[in-house]
């Protein structure tokens, strides 16, 4: 026979203090948990949505991120008439773009960090969902103008509309602000590639981007583009290019999310235990009376078990609580992939949520264990006897 | 003191419930030295930066490169006593998980600029006179291996080239994961638009005044050519590396506030149930004539004692675990994995203040209560 979880819910109500400070260590320990894997979410996220299935993205044969490839003006003309890329009237849905960095002061700080400049072609913002300006307007191909993501323009120095800034010995003036719906494009600044590659004096682009007619052009045109030994190029699908840069930034804050959760969580089940065993002194006459009246042991077993595991739920609703408000904290950190700004937003997800509760949960579970057991183990008279 | 005996009673009266409160410090306070521990590692490079020195990059960013030529041009400023190009190679060693930093300098002025480094002079002198010679810190001959003598291969994404060095010499100081190689060397190998450029010059100016001129002298040289620099003194070129990641100084302050407060947590919750179990008792020794005061002391102490003998197990343990282990050898660009003494004297500070904050209430109102008050109660 279970003892009903009334008998559970009160007692957790008896000591507010005690139960509250346990719930609170608890909630500590996962709302810790989930801000920092909520930080390495943001950057997942940012970085798996930002390739779209069907692109291909051409590189330096051996070059492991953007700024360090090159592709010949030659070969972009190789690239662009191959079978298999998407047309949009008769012109083929590629385009080149080239990359550089620009450092450029956060606001209200001396330092900063470098912002990535991506020269743009005339097809690439129909090779990117989400793309939409949001204050001013589009440069104009040709001239010196630039579009500033939204982001990147709140937390640096110099880059809202109308500002100048210099690449070498040109200035750009920026003339209108965009959003690119939370991909890695929000942390970039756009202008003419044609105006990059002559104001940096470069021949060659950085990459090509196309749009592939279906998965198995895709794939064929990866592996022709590849293999071909004339081009020393390579070619991946867009969506893997940036799934693959996400292990660097994340992989480091998810060690440390889970390496300080649970060093946090062996010292708040220490604690929870102390409260437990404090709860199972208190009540041992009491334990010896439901002995009398029938209770089994496993009884009593099961509703110490569950009182612990409700403060510790208690808590971890507490940790997610604290957590939660995050997801409106968009923030930045240094992409090392390239050297640069990457802008993104907490992100505490259901799943991260889901797994934060099971966390402070089994913290309350594991905590409950011992002082449980013992409280099923007393002889009823020695319980009753007790002071 | 004489009421010291009594203290440790009452420590020793509920065995399991000081080990777990010790215990529960313990493993709080090591977290919080070695985050502390990180948190000085991340930010060495601006407190230990070596305050002669300053670093050239492109006036835009460190992407784009200097011409070699420029090193001529600086040498000649006055006030600077030694310059040469400090560039990234960004070589992989056999595989990408092996990452350690590798720079191509002008070898023969390596001793002068990077006044930090030691090794022997024999190894010096063979270092300096192979041109594809290269020196690396005794951490990666800890990791790797290398002996002098021997040949490794690095292959660079940036310039697309696997270049072989010979290791000539074993350095000391500094970030002992570093591989230095002659710039003249790979000049001849990367690809045409690598050819006689560089990412940084580093510079050692002769005197702490001299570097602020050095920075803007330097500057001024190249501001009309396609070249122009940002000069800056190592401290600040550091604290922008720093200032890259964001906010994550303020990031790890709040998790340690956050571990802190949850010690608070822990031990006040502790000790108001030590106090609470005992208000009989204080009934009791009210009526033997004990005053308020000397009760409050005796839970202050209690309470003292247990976060003392916490604190010096965690702040021991953790000196114990990382001079043993030394875990910089797998964090790229820690140099070292050691506690500060500012580190070891805050985490002390923290558990004091934690036993004196835990039993303050909960010893205030048990020792205010009436004789007939406490020994009424029913705990």
């Amino acid at each position: 026979m279970a003892l009903p979880l009334k008998y559970n819910f009160r007692n957790i109500t008896v000591r507010k203090s005690s139960t509250f400070a346990t719930a609170f260590t608890i909630g500590l320990t996962v709302g810790v948990f989930l801000m920092v894997m909520a930080l390495a979410r943001g950057i997942d996220l940012t970085l798996t949505s930002s390739g779209e299935p069907l692109n291909l993205i051409v590189l330096r044969e051996g070059s492991t991120a953007e700024l360090n490839s090159s592709v010949s003006r030659e070969n972009l003309n190789n690239l662009m008439y191959l079978d298999g890329v998407v047309r949009e009237g008769d012109q083929p849905l590629a385009a080149p773009e080239t990359l550089t960095l620009i450092y450029k002061p956060r606001k209200g700080m001396n330092q900063g960090s470098n912002v990535t400049i991506r020269g743009i072609g005339p097809m690439s913002n129909k090779l990117r969902s989400g793309f939409k300006t949001v204050a001013g307007r589009m440069f104009q191909p040709g001239l010196t103008e630039a579009i500033v993501s939204r982001r990147i323009s709140e937390r640096f120095q110099g880059l809202d509309v109308g500002d100048k800034f210099r690449v070498q010995t040109t200035d750009y003036t920026v003339v209108g602000l965009f959003d690119a719906g939370g991909k890695a494009f929000e942390s970039e600044i756009w202008v003419d590639v044609n105006s990059l590659a002559s104001s940096t004096k470069r021949d060659t682009y950085s990459t090509v981007l196309m749009r592939a007619k279906d998965q198995t052009a895709l794939a064929s045109l990866a592996k022709r583009i590849t293999d071909d030994q004339r081009l020393h190029l390579k070619a991946v699908a867009e969506r893997t290019f940036y799934e693959d840069q996400q292990g660097a930034a994340s992989g480091v804050l998810k060690v440390l999310a889970v390496f300080i959760a649970i060093i946090m969580a062996v010292g708040a089940g220490f604690a929870g235990m102390n409260t437990m065993y404090a709860a199972v002194a208190r009540r041992t006459k009491e334990i010896g009376t439901l002995r009398v009246l029938g209770f089994r042991r496993s009884s009593i077993l099961v509703a110490f078990i569950l009182e612990s595991v409700a403060i510790a739920g208690i808590g971890a609703g507490i940790g997610i609580l604290l957590a939660l408000p995050l997801n409106f904290v968009s923030t930045g950190t240094a992409n090392f992939t390239n050297f640069s700004e990457i802008a993104f937003n907490f992100r505490v997800t259901p799943d991260l949520m889901f797994w934060a509760l099971v966390f402070g949960v089994g913290i309350g579970f594991l905590g409950s264990l011992l002082p449980s057991i013992r409280a099923s183990r007393f002889k009823i008279v020695d319980a009753l006897r007790a002071s | 003191m004489k009421f010291s005996k009594l203290v440790l009673k009452n420590i020793l009266r509920n065995k399991r419930r000081t080990l777990l409160t010790i215990s529960s410090l313990v493993v709080s306070l090591f977290l919080i030295i070695t985050l502390a521990t990180i948190l000085t590692e991340f930010t060495r490079g601006s407190e230990k930066s070596n305050p002669l020195r300053l670093v050239t990059r492109h006036a835009v960013s460190l992407g784009f490169v200097l011409p070699v030529a420029h090193q001529q041009r600086i040498a000649t400023v006055p006030g600077v006593k030694a310059v040469m190009p400090f560039s990234w190679f960004g070589g992989i060693y056999k595989d990408e998980k092996n990452f350690f930093a590798n720079f191509a300098v002008d070898a023969p002025k390596l001793r002068d600029v990077m006044t930090e480094l030691k090794m022997s002079d024999a190894e010096w002198q063979a270092f300096i006179s192979d041109k594809q010679g290269a020196i690396v810190g005794q951490k990666l001959v800890t990791l790797y291996g290398f002996s002098p003598g021997q040949r490794v291969t690095l292959k660079s994404p940036i310039y697309d080239r696997s270049v072989e060095f010979i290791i000539r010499g074993v350095c000391t100081g500094g970030d002992e994961k570093t591989l230095f190689f002659h710039h003249e060397y790979i000049n001849e190998l990367v690809p045409a638009w690598a050819k006689d450029q560089v990412s940084t010059f580093s510079i050692l100016a002769n005197s702490a005044d001299d570097v602020p001129r050095v920075a803007q002298a330097v500057d001024s040289i190249f501001l009309n050519t396609d070249a122009p620099t940002k000069t800056e003194s190592e401290r600040d070129f550091a604290i922008s590396f720093e200032t890259m990641m964001g906010g994550v100084k303020q990031f790890m302050y709040g998790i340690m506030g956050a571990i802190a407060f949850s010690l608070l947590l822990v031990m006040g919750n502790t000790m108001a149930m030590t106090v609470r179990e005992r208000t009989r008792e204080v009934g009791m020794l009210k009526a033997l004539g004990f005053q308020r005061g000397t009760i409050a002391i005796l839970f202050v102490g209690e309470a003292l004692v247990v976060t003392t003998v916490g604190a010096l197990i965690g702040i021991g343990g953790a000196m114990l675990l990382f001079k043993s282990v030394d875990l910089s050898l797998y964090v790229p660009n820690f140099q070292s994995f050691v506690p500060t003494g500012g580190t070891l004297l805050g985490a002390f500070a923290v558990s004091i203040f934690v036993g004196l904050a835990s039993v303050t209430y909960s010893a205030y109102r048990v020792s205010g209560m009436t004789i007939a008050e406490a020994l009424r109660s029913t705990e």
